[in-house]
């Protein structure tokens, strides 16, 4: 909840910056990431210029993956 | 192998293994809640009914008729000129399917699931058929599509129709799909049941607007409103003037017209005035002629209608035609006469004649006019009472498919008559030389000119569905423009299933300052629920229907209705007097008339005939007999078989069978409540059960008789603001804001409508232990990359405030079609709400053709929210209230058998508001729980000789639990024994949506208002809450001064200000400017230029003998004087009213000393100088 702390207002917003790491090279082609299908599950690598529909059905809705990082909070 | 089909009938108790049963192996034959689908179906009906075959729509076709338009000349005379006529032949709507353009997807169809997910609309095409000739040549036919059509879920050209639980889950729908919305946009919205005035029915108004429409016109007025086979309505109105005249009155294209009543009367039938007279008086033996008022009347509507000198039927037509040809918009070729006929056929009395009018169906709109004049001049004579338009017994309900049909409608009619005629005259305009038989045209016709127009109905229709904005020439003999849609939205699913019974009165009516139309009448018994209708500004206005009240959507055979009353002894001839004949009627038709004493006989034969089921009269019709009285309705018999009434199922005593009554007919019938109720001889009905007068969410608060009725009422709206589960198929959910409860428990208190109603698949609360735990906590130093090498945040991460969510950039097409980013500039997006949440889905979401990348994505968040202090609690009597305290559970006290409370309330709560149904519901649900039981909760189950608490008391009893329900606790902190037994059951309760964390409101300096300097309003921009007058007063009463000044000044608009103490004025302060200081120094020396001089307009200036020290302003101009500044702190807001008065020419004198204060008592003389003025100058404005 940090509402509470006031923020002088800017006219920009400072949206550029705050992501770590973002110095990050992309190649042309852009990673290849695993998607789903939405349709008929089906699993499979895209990159960045690809068309979004899958491969197998040509479902035009995909997810992405839930994270192989571990995710744990604290629970309370 | 026959499997056996899934049972349909739920009693109240928790069926637990059934109910898994059906979760796991979704029925494959049919859904175990038909009750819930019936709910939903008049919504689906209606749309099936615009689209089917020989469906509103196709009969809409039919009245738009065949377009005639010339070419050539306006000038030129018509017979030379070239004809062309086209009409609609028809109108395909095709379910939804990908466009054959996308190569790559294997299933054609677009599913209504797809559609939330993407976020868009889930719709067909639509194409028209068209036919046309030329100069009575050849028929032509083309078809053009004509957009894309939002279709309705489940409805008959949904993929969803007809489809199993099993089927609509593998379609990623909940296993009880209802359908009845439309997806625009990815967002479910429906279309409103509005009520309206029942058609083809007179009504007598006595309204006092209507003396607005001229200085002759009266009060008093008969309003008919005709509905036309496709659903499309024309009223009309008869008003009665001054003098005994009666003029016609109706509304085309939003614009008023008035014709005297008789020209429509000759216009009609080839008739005479002793016809007329005789029709409306009755035969010269009848009581109707000794009427006097009557005859007077009559015959001044006969002698003044002979000032237009038009006789004869021809004659009138004629006449009606040359005036009403431009308003119509009729083909030039068409004669008067022609367009006095196109006249009646459009306008008068539409419903009993609109298409290929006979001769016969001008006759009976003769005869129905008579009758409207005859019960006009019973309502000013006082003979009948006028008709309440408020009252349910004269409405009738406009389903949203018959609006969608008739926007349809009316777009198909602007396409082929305005749209085609500029489409032409463009055309001819480019081209003059050709003409409609040229060869050149005939190339071009359909395809070159219907470009020109626009022909996208879809677009309409969907433009209609997502803002609700009617936009339409005709505006459709509707009162209003705007809100015809709403969202469904699906906060939980008692909201969502309340849409869809929701029906309201009109926003017109919103508007109105009477609160005549909000009344409760008695009228509504059964049809629309006395409970369920939200407090506030739409209270009355928005009703929902009872649940066993069902709404006709199509028109049922009544054909052998006429025959029949014919055999009864309905006959022709009548009287004005309504002691000697009453009127017999079927849908707005004249079928005869018949004695009063007769009438009775008729109408109950009618009725005993149609519940046995023979004669060929249907079950549906409803026989509204209005009985021969002194004074009261106008009496006759109103039968009705037509689609938009309301009805509902009851008893019918002499043969026990089920009836199905009508609005119309119940206000004039003995319905008992209960069997005991039923007199014998007198009550012709019995209700099947009391709770059938209560909608679907008024049924389940348990034991609603017992508690105060407005606490009812409150349970209804608080029901729908709970949290609960609003859906099954949560992941193929994309809404815009959906709560969650994660400890969803059935009810122990529940009636078997819980049941029946499958809400036990749909849990909104919890019994009593309010914990709805989330298992989740903040996250430290998390430094890691927020975002995946794809730009988009991990499935399942946490996100603050601050942190990014996705990164993109702009794209362009390279030489080789590669798309590059030119700029090299990375935008990213932030997580902009205060609270931690965790990203639940990631959807990257493809275009409809399937060969664009990804420029659309969509992100589920999952705000988790454990209750905490000050969060909204309800049980389920309208007792809400806010959690105030969390105690650990060891400090809670515990009862003999170690049971500890869930909640604590205050029995203050219960005197004032007095919702005994809460104690009951604790009582059954301790036993419920003791003994493992579910409880029925159905109101008026328990009456004086079997109370309640008795039952109730039994069972606890036999648990080994005091009677009352009262039992001794012990503290949960010393272990004393409490003083008093206390009180403890099980009370279901729901946790509402209204949380603190969305409410709170805190602020010490922030964002002000630029001019004031006074803290701007709205919680999201993080402004203030107003201490208004009422407020300040409290304050002041309470003698804190020094909190009311933190409050209205110092944390609002305090502001330090340099005032000269002199001159009193905020405006003439300057700071001083030192050539030397530079931009950095602070002015920190503040003159009066108003006191000071100017060193240059001084004349013989000698610096040395000037008092004071010499200034320099801003321009380099050197002062003396002006010293006497002071800072003092003032509200902004009396600086800004100072600049305010000082710019109309208003001082304001500010007295910063004691000492400057103007001397109160008698005035004495004294000098200038004793006042401290120079002579010079006069003094100024004080403000005291």
């Amino acid at each position: 909840m940090s509402r509470e702390a006031y923020q002088i207002p800017t006219t920009q917003g400072n949206a550029q910056g705050g992501g770590a790491n973002l110095t990050r090279t992309f190649d042309l082609e852009g990673a290849t990431m695993n998607y789903i299908c939405g349709d008929c599950g089906f699993k499979f690598a895209l990159r960045r210029s690809d068309t979004i529909r899958c491969k197998e059905c040509g479902c035009r809705i995909l997810y992405k993956e839930r994270t192989k990082r571990m995710v744990q909070f604290e629970a309370r | 192998m026959a499997q056996k089909p899934t049972s349909t009938s739920w009693d109240h108790q928790y069926n637990t293994l059934r109910r898994e049963d059906l979760f796991r192996n979704p029925p494959t034959d049919h859904t175990a809640y038909p009750l819930l689908q019936q709910a939903v179906n008049p919504h689906i009906e209606s749309f099936d009914a615009v689209f089917a075959n020989d469906g509103l729509l196709a009969k809409g076709l039919a009245d738009i008729g065949t377009k005639v338009f010339l070419d050539g000349d306006d000038r030129t005379p018509v017979e030379t000129r070239n004809k062309l006529s086209i009409r609609y032949k028809g109108v395909q709507l095709s379910k939804s399917l990908l466009p054959p353009a996308n190569k790559f997807a294997s299933k054609r169809e677009v599913l209504p699931a797809e559609c939330r997910e993407r976020h868009v609309s889930y719709r067909g095409k639509l194409a028209a058929t068209f036919e046309y000739t030329i100069n009575d040549g050849d028929t032509k036919e083309f078809t053009r599509e004509i957009g894309l059509l939002p279709i309705m879920v489940k409805s008959g050209h949904c993929h969803l129709r007809g489809n199993s639980p099993a089927q609509l889950v593998a379609r990623r729908e909940e296993s009880e799909e209802l359908g009845g919305y439309f997806i625009i946009n990815g967002i479910e919205k429906i279309i409103r049941l509005l009520l309206l005035n029942r058609r083809n029915f007179p009504l007598a108004i006595y309204r006092p607007s209507f003396t607005n429409r001229g200085p002759a016109y009266t009060p008093f007025g008969i309003i008919l409103r005709c509905v036309r086979p496709d659903e499309t309505s024309q009223t009309n109105v008869l008003h009665y003037l001054n003098d005994g005249n009666v003029t016609f009155r109706f509304s085309w294209r939003k614009n008023e017209y008035l014709v005297p009543v008789m020209m429509v009367l000759k216009a009609l039938m080839e008739t005479n005035d002793r016809e007329i007279f005789e029709g409306l008086v009755g035969s010269p033996d009848s009581k109707g002629i000794q009427n006097t008022f009557l005859t007077d009347r009559v015959e001044l509507l006969l002698r003044t209608y002979k000032t237009y000198g038009v006789y004869t039927m021809a004659q009138t037509r004629a006449y009606l035609g040359e005036k009403f040809r431009p308003v119509l918009g009729v083909p030039d070729a068409l004669s008067n006469y022609e367009v006095g006929t196109e006249f009646l056929r459009r306008v008068v009395l539409v419903h009993l004649g609109n298409i290929n009018v006979t001769e016969e169906q001008d006759s009976d709109k003769f005869r129905l006019l008579l009758l409207m004049i005859r019960k006009l001049y019973a309502l000013v004579a006082g003979d009948c009472a006028v008709d309440n338009p408020d009252a349910v017994q004269n409405q009738e309900i406009l389903l949203g498919g018959f609006l969608y049909g008739q926007i349809i409608k009316e777009r198909l009619d602007e396409l082929i008559s305005s749209g085609l005629r500029l489409g032409l005259r463009e055309y001819f305009r480019k081209a003059p030389s050709r003409t409609f038989t040229s060869d050149e045209f005939r190339r071009d016709f359909p395809i070159k000119i219907f470009q020109k127009t626009n022909e996208q109905v879809g677009t309409a229709l969907e433009y209609f569905m997502s803002t609700g904005n009617l936009a339409s020439p005709s505006g459709l003999d509707l009162q209003q423009v705007s809100g015809f849609t709403v969202v469904a939205e699906k906060l939980n699913f008692l909201r969502f299933i309340s849409h869809f019974r929701m029906v309201h009165r009109g926003s017109f009516f919103a508007q109105l300052k009477t609160t005549t139309v909000r009344k409760l009448l008695p009228e509504s018994w059964g049809f629309l629920c006395p409970v369920h209708t939200p407090d506030g500004s739409p209270c009355g206005l928005l009703n929902h229907l009872a649940h066993k009240c069902k709404i006709m959507t199509g028109s049922v055979d009544a054909t052998v209705i006429p025959q029949l009353a014919a055999e009864l002894g309905v006959v022709d001839t009548s009287s004005a007097a309504t002691d000697e004949s009453v009127v017999v009627m079927l849908n707005g038709r004249i079928l005869g008339w018949c004695k009063p004493s007769e009438s009775r006989r008729i109408a109950d034969t009618f009725r005993y005939w149609k519940v046995e089921g023979s004669h060929g009269i249907p079950l549906e019709l409803e026989i509204g007999h209005v009985p021969s009285s002194n004074g009261g309705s106008y009496p006759g018999i109103f039968m009705s078989a037509e689609p938009a009434r309301m009805v509902r199922p009851t008893k019918y005593l002499p043969l026990e069978k089920e009836d199905l009554v009508g609005t119309l007919e119940q206000p004039y019938m003995t319905i008992a409540c209960t069997e005991q109720e039923v007199v014998s001889g007198e009550s012709t009905h019995c209700e099947f059960d009391p709770t059938n007068i209560l909608s679907i969410l008024a049924n389940m608060t348990p034991f609603s008789d017992f508690n105060q009725s407005p606490r009812n009422m409150y349970q209804c709206q608080m029901g729908k603001q709970t949290m609960g589960t609003p859906a099954t198929a949560l992941a193929h959910r994309t809404d815009n804001k959906m709560y969650r409860l994660q400890t969803g428990q059935t009810p122990v208190v529940r009636s078997p409508l819980h049941n029946a109603y499958g809400f036990d698949n749909f849990p909104n609360g919890t019994n009593a232990v309010v914990a709805v735990i989330s298992y989740t906590g903040t996250v430290k130093a998390w430094t890691q990359t927020m975002l995946d090498e794809d730009g988009l945040p991990y499935v399942g991460r946490a996100v603050q405030e601050g942190d990014i969510i996705f990164a993109y950039h702009s794209v362009s097409a390279d030489y080789s079609g590669n798309l590059v980013n030119r700029d090299g500039i990375t935008k990213y997006e932030k997580y902009k709400d205060s609270e931690q949440a965790f990203i639940e889905e990631v959807r990257i979401i493809g275009s409809e053709l399937g060969n664009e990348p990804a420029q659309t994505i969509s992100i589920k968040f999952r705000v988790p929210r454990s209750p905490i202090i000050g969060d909204k609690f309800s049980s389920r009597h309208g007792q809400k209230g806010v959690c105030s305290q969390k105690w650990p559970a060891i400090d809670m006290p515990f009862s003999e058998s170690g049971i500890q409370p869930d909640i604590i309330i205050n029995p203050h709560a219960f005197p004032s508001r007095m919702t005994i149904g809460m104690f009951v519901e604790s009582l059954a649900g301790k036993a419920g729980a003791l003994h493992g039981l579910a409880q029925d909760s159905t109101p008026f189950r328990f009456d004086e000789e079997n109370p309640a608490a008795d039952y109730f008391g039994h069972q606890l009893m036999k648990a080994g639990y005091n009677y009352h329900g009262n039992e001794p606790m012990y503290s949960g902190i010393t272990g004393q024994e409490l003083a008093a037994d206390i009180y403890i059951g099980v009370v279901y309760y729901q946790r509402l949506r209204h949380m603190v964390n969305d409410k709170y409101q805190v602020r010490t300096t922030g964002p002000v208002v630029a001019t004031t300097g006074q803290p701007i309003k709205g919680r999201k921009r993080g402004g203030g809450i107003r201490v208004g007058e009422m407020e300040r007063d409290a304050l002041l009463a309470h003698g804190t001064a020094f909190l009311l000044q933190d409050r209205l000044l110092n944390c609002s608009d305090y502001t330090p200000t340099w005032v000269c103490r002199k001159c009193g004025s905020f405006l003439s302060v300057q700071p001083t400017v030192t050539a030397f200081g530079g931009k950095k120094k602070i002015a920190n020396t503040v003159r009066c230029r108003n006191c000071a001089r100017r060193l240059d307009k001084i004349p013989d200036v000698e610096v040395s003998k000037l008092k004071g020290e010499i200034w320099e302003d801003g321009q380099g101009n050197q002062w003396v004087g002006g010293e006497e500044t002071t800072k003092v702190a003032v509200p902004g807001a009396l600086k800004y009213l100072d600049v305010e008065l000082a710019a109309m020419g208003v001082k304001l004198k500010y007295r910063v000393d004691s000492k400057d204060a103007i001397r109160k008592g008698r005035l004495t003389q004294k000098t200038p100088k004793e006042v401290g003025l120079d002579n010079k100058r006069l003094p100024a404005l004080a403000v005291a």
